[in-house]
């Protein structure tokens, strides 16, 4: 963990849908600047927890912090970037015109933007096609438009749930690449996701169950826990219900 | 054509609708709730419409006369003096108000012209018929009455008629005009806003906006602006065509037209915005027009007066933004009244009050639907 201090700091949050316990005394650092993975099953409560860091969710008990804020804090929204697993965007606008409407409400409109929503779809390879209505495009090309919007407005803290789903290898190296580097300017990225070979690109991983953390450490500490060489043995072996 | 595959496709339709409720619910409450409006308003009314009768007619004819038209179903008869009769009818508590003239029972012994005259509010067609009806029978019996004992020197009757607005000059278009103008504004924009607003969580943008520095005031001031906008320009373009295509009658300011207009179609964003907050799918959103809308239809005063709808029935009108706003539309063009109207500025004020209280409506439901 960086030695900036946590930029989130979660403390035994329980969040609880009906029967659901899908949080359930959840607790994670993670420090300035740091990339950390979330990595479970499908239902661990990654996107909860996610949700919660940007207030979507209210949780039944624990505590948040996010840069140095406690929730429930609005102010701290405008310097978060959000990407939900589903790649949430105006279908009938254009490319450019959805990350232009990111930016504005983030207070960043009209000309002054111009130079960062180009620099976004840069980053996501899409500046060819900013004219392209968003309806027209495939679904890994609607995720880089999504994750363009995410990241804007220049965030300190990058909330990406499963951001490359759909995007081609390729591409997927080049934001990861872009990853670390903002990572290295300081900005803290939490990521879940399912794909083991992007879990290997994060600084630390969390890993999560029935809404707890089961394990927590980089991906070697976590292959040494398990005793087994590669990281998707050392997921499945840790995500046992036994353990 | 494949019979097992068409019933496939059958059942999975009813399978559907056993997962949804509340759709089976309106598909099977809504037509026994819109029939039962019907019901009340066309047979259930114990209210027919106030008529003064100012009988000047010292002889019997005038007191026949006028205890017929007090014993008539259609109409709901008071005697009263001129100066109360012209009042009642100038602040709209009757319908109309018939004058028997002071020599009606020499006219009527004699064989002459027997002219009641009959004043009429004249803005509502379904309040003037039914006046006209009775004074018809009322003259009718009398006539019967008169032939029994003379049948030598039957009068001639012919009531003269006045109307305080309106006319005989228009036509049934110029009557429902202004309240289509409101009705057409209101319906459309509520649909598309209902809709478009369901889209942004359906699609998920709206949790995109919640995780936002957005406020929740922020996105309904937005969508109220945003829909205004196109809400203004075809509230404008149904007016001007109303009016100068359509040449529907105004006697009144067309801005304050387009103004009333304008503030139900901000009603009808807002209504739109907050119902959104109760529908999941566009289908579910679809099924709030037979709620929101055709009671408002039915029960605003666009076709069956106010007036005459049934006690309880008049409550739930007057809780009804587009009462006030078909009210105000009517007002301004077949009354030519403005803004130094009471009942004018009482419209626009109720119509503006929908409004607010329904952008805190939906701004207070927002957060709470989107997690």
């Amino acid at each position: 963990m960086s030695a900036a201090g946590p930029a989130v700091r979660v403390e035994e949050l329980v969040k609880s849908f009906g029967a659901l316990r899908a949080l359930d005394g959840a607790s994670l650092q993670v420090g300035t600047g740091e990339i950390y993975g979330l990595l479970g099953p499908n239902g661990a409560g990654k996107t909860t927890l996610i949700r919660a860091l940007v207030g979507l969710v209210a949780a039944d008990r624990g505590t948040i912090e996010v840069l140095g804020r406690r929730l429930p804090d609005h102010a701290v929204l405008a310097e978060i970037g959000y990407m939900p697993q589903s790649a949430a965007l105006y279908a009938d606008l254009t490319v450019e015109e959805n990350v232009e409407f990111f930016a504005a409400i983030h207070d960043q409109g009209g000309a002054a933007a111009r130079p960062r929503v180009t620099e976004a779809l840069e980053l996501v390879d899409l500046l060819a096609r900013r004219r392209s209505v968003v309806a027209t495009l495939s679904g890994g090309m609607r995720q880089r438009v999504s994750l363009a919007c995410a990241l804007v407005h220049r965030p300190r803290l990058l909330l990406l749930d499963e951001p490359t789903v759909g995007v081609d290898p390729q591409l997927r190296a080049e934001l990861w690449q872009r990853f670390t580097e903002m990572s290295a300017q300081g900005v803290t990225l939490i990521v879940s996701s399912h794909v083991m070979d992007e879990a290997e690109r994060c600084q630390r991983l969390g890993l999560l169950r029935f809404g707890r953390l089961l394990a927590e450490g980089t991906a070697a500490e976590l292959r040494r826990l398990a005793g087994v060489e590669r990281l998707e043995d050392a997921f499945l072996a840790l995500s046992e219900p036994s353990r | 054509m494949s019979l097992r595959r068409t019933a496939a496709v059958a059942r999975r339709i009813l399978q559907q609708f056993r997962h949804d409720p509340r759709t089976l619910g309106l598909l099977f409450v809504a037509p026994l709730i819109i029939l039962g409006l019907f019901y009340f308003l066309i047979r259930g009314g114990s209210g027919v419409p106030a008529v003064d009768v100012v009988n000047l007619d010292g002889g019997p004819v005038g007191a026949v006369l006028a205890s017929q038209l007090q014993a008539s179903t259609q109409i709901e008869v008071t005697v009263t003096s001129p100066a109360r009769a012209e009042s009642d009818l100038a602040n709209d508590r009757t319908a109309a108000y018939i004058v028997l003239p002071a020599d009606l029972t020499a006219s009527a012994t004699s064989g002459g012209v027997v002219a009641a005259q009959v004043h009429l509010e004249g803005t509502q067609p379904g309040l003037t018929e039914p006046v006209l009806a009775a004074l018809d029978q009322s003259e009718a019996t009398l006539l019967g009455s008169l032939g029994a004992e003379n049948s030598a020197h039957l009068p001639t009757i012919r009531p003269s008629l006045a109307y305080l607005h309106g006319g005989p000059g228009l036509d049934t278009l110029d009557y429902f005009g202004g309240a289509f103008i409101g009705l057409v504004v209101f319906f459309l924009v509520f649909v598309v806003t209902i809709i478009a607003f369901l889209r942004e969580r359906s699609q998920g943008t709206l949790e995109r906006l919640m995780a936002s520095p957005l406020r929740r005031a922020d996105i309904v001031a937005g969508y109220m602006a945003g829909f205004m906008v196109v809400a203004a320009v075809q509230a404008v373009e149904v007016a001007l065509f109303t009016l100068y295509a359509l040449h529907v009658h105004n006697q009144g300011n067309v801005a304050l037209v387009v103004l009333v207009t304008l503030l139900l179609a901000l009603v009808a964003v807002n209504l739109g915005i907050f119902l959104s907050m109760f529908a999941t799918t566009e289908f579910q959103a679809v099924q709030f027009i037979p709620l929101a809308i055709v009671p408002q239809v039915l029960l605003s005063g666009i076709v069956f007066p106010v007036s005459t709808e049934p006690g309880w029935l008049q409550g739930l009108s007057n809780v009804l933004p587009l009462t006030y706003g078909v009210d105000g539309l009517r007002d301004v063009m077949l009354k030519g009244l403005g803004l130094g109207s009471s009942s004018v500025l009482l419209d626009l004020g109720v119509v503006a009050a929908f409004a607010v209280a329904l952008v805190l409506a939906a701004t207070a439901t927002l957060r709470q639907r989107a997690s």
